[in-house]
């Protein structure tokens, strides 16, 4: 598709185009991925958020040794990796990284590019439990972080920039979430890595880019005529779908199966929900960050999710569950335990759980996997 | 290599991590078959299994009607026409042997997998070992060399043990380590052995239950041809277990049956 294309050609020339903006004074902001950052709040004090989302590659893994323990989740360590290696430029730009603490590997990402690298970190904390508390704790964080930026920048952000960086915001997960829901039909028009690939462009392009490539992608996707292929239907959830690992997403799609949502915070929780711009508008980004956050804010009762992913499930008409798990992110590999009789009582459909340590030498086994898995999903619409 | 429909003879090439394997069978019937180490060329070990299988039936590649490669090699047989994974062949091989088979323990040179298969062989759901090498093939080639055995020997040798030690770590490294402590102790090679053995089905049947184990059992891969290992697996599940003939073949044999069902 052309407009794919088009938004290909900006994110190879983004770095350049962040380095000049940089140059003339405008502050770079990023931030770990987690779903529980506003953007909305960096763009209305006229700075530029980049979304640390980059995975999937062994090296940087290998050099997190140096900072951190092993048995940390892989994608964090990942994340300190990039920033230490000095290779990927969007990790070496940053003026500022914002950290909303959900648990101690995300957190650590903070501390190590604080204690080692140097760089300023903001910290806030996303509570566990949601109750009315709990709302006012993230609201506090989110005025904080507010407070951080004006200070950062010395751009004040009053409301009428902070309704149009939502205003911004929201079309994009519009389009976003339009383009995804998309291949609810019985032949979906794109594959779920295109998708899964416009997903994450969303992380780092530029948004008037964006919005208007996403625009035209809509149109020619409407237009677009039925392949007239069919395949099994797949949900993909698990811990972290990092920009740049898409090994399941190629593996499961080559074998004949489509992948029609992703439930990650890369995934579907970055574009699900819109801001609701009325009344308080910090409240609104609380209220859309946090309490109508889907799936559910955090996972504590872990059910909420669950139960979130059956629905999900249904409604998406899949054959399957991939729950695809990075190594040490206990808090994700717990739940895929009860998750997998969850599927089996409630759905009757097969999940297949793979993990990752963004090694080489798992693309054999997992390929192995993943056919099989389809097969399975094959046999069992046969019969 | 372009489909014969005509021909109703079929191959299936299963190129593992330690050896490659080839069946060939013609409507139900088994014609030959064949084993040799895979050595450092999938390609290369492909075509000499295959050749070797045909030469065994008096057949050459042409008579060949369709062919399904299967195995981590799967991918680079080149003469084959369709490449399905070593999970799904086992299921269709063991199915077709043992047809009240619902479970199948496979443990390979490199990995170890415990398989439900449905009535009609089709894979119900499976589970897969491949981090490391614990409760594999490799571990037991690793212990038999410490002790200077030969690995056919360590079957009937773990039988005359009396009390078997016990092998705590599933590490290789860390189970040799404890080996070699238990040998400084004066435990015979007997007891080593059948702890060797426990270690390796331990793991596994911990692993499988998951998929859950349900009779029949059926035991297949290369590490299938020792005894000890098979008793182990029945006292660490409590059901008995069967052992094809050649269970070495059994992924091969599934390649084969699929692939006819390819030309019908």
């Amino acid at each position: 598709m052309e407009s794919m294309k088009r938004l290909s050609d900006h994110l190879a020339t983004r770095v350049k185009e962040l380095t000049r903006l940089r140059e003339g004074g405008t502050k770079l902001i990023g931030y770990a991925p987690g779903g529980y950052m506003p953007e909305e709040l960096v763009y209305a004090c006229g700075a530029v958020p980049v979304g640390l989302i980059r995975g999937g590659d062994p090296e940087p893994v290998g050099e997190s040794a140096a900072y951190v323990p092993r048995f940390m989740d892989t994608f964090c360590r990942a994340q300190i990796g990039y920033r230490m290696l000095g290779e990927e430029p969007l990790y070496q730009m940053l003026d500022l990284l914002i950290v909303p603490v959900t648990d101690h590997n995300i957190k650590t990402i903070a501390d190590c590019f604080n204690f080692f690298a140097h760089d300023d970190v903001f910290r806030f904390g996303v509570p566990h439990q949601k109750d009315e508390h709990a709302f006012e704790y993230y609201l506090a964080g989110l005025h904080a972080l507010r407070e951080k930026l004006e200070g950062f920048t010395g751009n004040k952000i009053d409301d009428a920039h902070l309704r149009e960086a939502i205003t911004l915001c929201n079309r994009m997960r519009e389009l976003l979430k339009e383009i995804s829901l998309l291949r609810k039909s019985e032949q979906p028009p794109l594959a779920g890595y295109e998708f899964v690939k416009l997903n994450h462009a969303s992380f780092i392009a530029d948004k008037a880019v964006l919005i208007d490539a996403l625009e035209s992608v809509l149109q020619e996707l409407k237009e677009k005529p039925p392949s007239g292929a069919y395949g099994p239907r797949v949900l993909l959830t698990g811990s972290t779908l990092a920009m740049g690992d898409y090994k399941v997403l190629e593996m499961t799609e080559a074998a004949g199966a489509y992948i029609v949502i992703e439930e990650f915070a890369e995934g579907m929780r970055h574009y699900w929900e819109n801001v609701q711009p009325d009344g308080d508008l910090m409240e609104a980004l609380a209220d859309r960050y946090f309490r109508r956050r889907q799936p559910p804010a955090w996972f504590r009762p872990s059910r909420e999710r669950l139960d979130y992913l059956i629905e999900l499930a249904r409604d998406f008409n899949v054959d399957g569950i991939i729950w695809y798990q990075l190594l040490y992110r206990s808090s994700y590999d717990i739940q895929s335990f009860y998750f997998e009789k969850m599927v089996k009582e409630q759905l009757g459909i097969p999940m297949l759980k793979v993990q990752s340590d963004y090694d080489v030498s798992e693309k054999g086994p997992l390929r192995t996997r993943i056919e099989t898995f389809i097969e399975i999903m094959k046999a069992g619409r046969r019969g | 290599m372009r489909v014969n429909i005509k021909n109703t003879i079929t191959a299936g090439v299963d190129v593992g991590a330690a050896t490659a394997k080839t069946v060939i069978v013609t409507d139900g019937k088994i014609l030959s078959h064949a084993v040799i180490p895979t050595g450092d060329s999938v390609a290369r070990a492909a075509e000499k299994v295959t050749a070797a299988a045909l030469e065994e039936a008096g057949l050459s590649m042409p008579d060949l009607g369709f062919v399904i490669s299967t195995g981590y090699g799967r991918n680079g047989v080149a003469f084959a026409n369709k490449a399905v994974t070593e999970i799904i062949c086992h299921a269709k091989g063991v199915n077709f042997l043992i047809p009240a088979a619902r479970t199948v323990i496979d443990i390979g040179g490199q990995d170890s997998k415990v398989i439900g298969v449905r009535e009609d062989g089709n894979v119900s759901d499976f589970v897969m070992n491949d981090k490391c090498a614990a409760g594999t093939g490799r571990f037991l080639e690793v212990m038999a060399d410490v002790l200077g055995l030969d690995i056919e020997e360590m079957g009937p040798v773990s039988l005359t043990s009396k009390e078997p030690c016990l092998i705590s770590s599933t590490c290789t490294i860390f189970a040799e380590t404890e080996m070699v402590s238990l040998r400084a102790e004066g435990r015979t090679r007997e007891d080593l052995v059948a702890g060797i053995h426990r270690a390796v089905a331990s793991r596994v049947a911990v692993m499988g239950r998951t998929v859950g184990y349900r009779e029949q059992v059926v035991f297949t891969g290369g590490v299938a041809k020792n005894i000890g290992v098979k008793n182990a697996l029945e006292s660490g599940i409590g059901l008995p277990i069967l052992i094809p003939e050649e269970p070495q073949i059994i992924g091969a044999l599934g390649a084969a049956l699929l692939a006819r069902n390819e030309l019908s």
